[in-house]
């Protein structure tokens, strides 16, 4: 699975790197930044979950 | 859709109407908003500023996120300028955001967690032994303030002042006795908090510390420009009104909710871990802020349809968008579920700045409460009362326990 984070919607919410943190983190304004594009298994799930939980829906998780 | 921009008529059966309205949407939101979903799309001629109110989950995603059509320039808790950054629009609006993202970001808040715990057990110490207590006035109204208060780097002296000076913006129509007499309190007191705002500004100047207050004067715009005096004024201003009352009676929204359901509280109880999303679901489910600040329609435009006339100020219902059905799940309430998207904090540009302090709050006292008081309920022979403002809550939450059942020591 390949998870994508459009930047130009996210307006640091903080729900994809609170679910995980090892996916996605904060920049200094609270804005995030993908770590991994590439998931599998558990990984997959919890990114799956970040981008249900996205106000903005700036995550995407295809594949 | 015709729209007049009045203000309020001080007609006593409207006042009555609004009255009615205001206590069904606190009381009982999920069958208000859903009959007036029913209606159509949006609501007009329910609250005394005429707002359109915008209820469908995708219509308010539209409204927050279209910043062209949608301006947030209009007047705000009696302030005569813009309040910054709530009352500014895109371009210009982002760049303050860029400045005073970093002085709330998530790191910022974990920062100031300890002094959150500190502040919750200090309150919770004063009445665990009775067994009973005024939630709201015990802690959920002094714990947002003392945090305020030191995020700002100011005395918790002076939380008295503060907590008159939010009532005065946030319920300036209950403290005056009527929705005009309301207006006019709020717009004769905002200079005296921007006086006070101003004093507090220069001592810092001359004292600089690790407090919000250092961090705008420090801050410097692309191309090197300070925050002068009065932005700051202006930025602390809407601090005051939209970082006190809205933890609040999130706090008391989420208590009552736990007081009446005991699985969901013994969950948390076994498992503080499911802490996070219980919160967050409740933010979804309850909304304690109904609507989002109102936004001013630019041009002619359209909303479900619904022709939209350039001027018309609109309303967009959070709380309504939250428990839309048309988006899977969302009219029924589940804290076991994984996250529910939600709009709790508004979306868009405009996402609420303190999302981060307040989720580390709410956390904060959910934790620290459970962990000292696990078992409780309502007191006995008490109905809950909802506040009947849009901003929703219950202003004197009582609850009950057994001393014997309470963690009187707190442990380091």
């Amino acid at each position: 699975m390949r998870v994508t984070l459009d930047a130009s919607r996210c307006q640091g919410h903080g729900r994809c790197y609170e679910i995980a943190d090892h996916i996605f983190t904060a920049d200094d304004w609270g804005h995030s930044e993908l770590l991994q594009a590439a998931v599998d298994g558990k990984d997959a799930e919890l990114a799956a979950e970040a981008a249900r939980a996205c106000p903005e829906q700036a995550v995407i998780v295809e594949g | 859709m015709a729209y007049s921009d009045t203000t309020a008529a001080g007609d006593a059966a409207e006042e009555a109407r609004f009255a009615e309205i205001a206590y069904r949407r606190s009381t009982n939101p999920v069958e208000y908003f859903t009959e007036l979903r029913a209606q159509g799309p949006l609501a007009v001629g329910h609250n005394p500023r005429r707002e359109v109110e915008v209820l469908n989950r995708a219509d308010v995603e539209a409204v927050l996120r279209n910043t062209e059509v949608w301006s947030n320039a209009i007047p705000l808790m009696g302030s005569a300028e813009p309040v910054i950054p709530v009352g500014l629009d895109p371009p210009v609006h982002a760049e303050y955001r860029r400045l005073l993202d970093p002085a709330f970001s998530p790191r910022r808040m974990a920062a100031l967690a300890p002094q959150v715990t500190a502040h919750a057990n200090r309150l919770i110490d004063q009445f665990i032994a009775a067994g009973s207590v005024d939630f709201s006035q015990a802690l959920a109204v002094p714990l947002p303030c003392s945090t305020f208060l030191d995020l700002l780097g100011i005395e918790q002296s002076e939380l008295p002042r503060l907590l008159y000076w939010k009532d005065v913006m946030i319920h300036p129509a209950q403290l005056a006795g009527s929705f005009e007499a309301g207006q006019r309190l709020a717009a004769e007191t905002a200079p005296v908090i921007y006086a006070y705002l101003y004093q507090t500004i220069a001592d810092r100047r001359g004292k600089p510390g690790d407090d919000v207050i250092s961090r705008l004067l420090e801050a410097r715009f692309e191309g090197g420009r300070a925050l002068s005096d009065n932005e700051i004024a202006r930025c602390l201003f809407q601090l005051i009104g939209a970082g006190l009352d809205t933890v609040t009676i999130s706090l008391e929204c989420i208590f009552t909710y736990l007081a009446t359901h005991p699985a969901d509280r013994q969950m948390i109880v076994d498992d503080p871990e499911t802490i996070n999303n219980l919160i967050e679901e409740l933010l979804r489910w309850e909304s304690p802020v109904q609507p989002a600040v109102p936004r001013r329609a630019t041009r002619d435009t359209e909303i479900a349809g619904c022709p939209i006339k350039a001027g018309t100020v609109v309303s967009p219902l959070v709380a309504a968008a939250n428990i839309d059905p048309a988006v899977p799940g969302a009219d029924s309430v589940d804290v076991r579920r994984g996250d529910k998207r939600h709009l709790a904090f508004g979306g868009g540009p405009h996402r609420c700045l303190g999302s981060h302090l307040a989720r580390m709050e709410l956390r904060v006292v959910v934790r620290e409460w459970h962990k000292r008081i696990p078992q409780y309920g309502l007191r006995e022979g008490y109905d809950v009362e909802w506040n009947c403002s849009r901003l929703r809550g219950v202003d004197h939450l009582q609850l009950q326990w057994d001393p014997a059942e309470t963690v009187t020591e707190v442990s380091a």
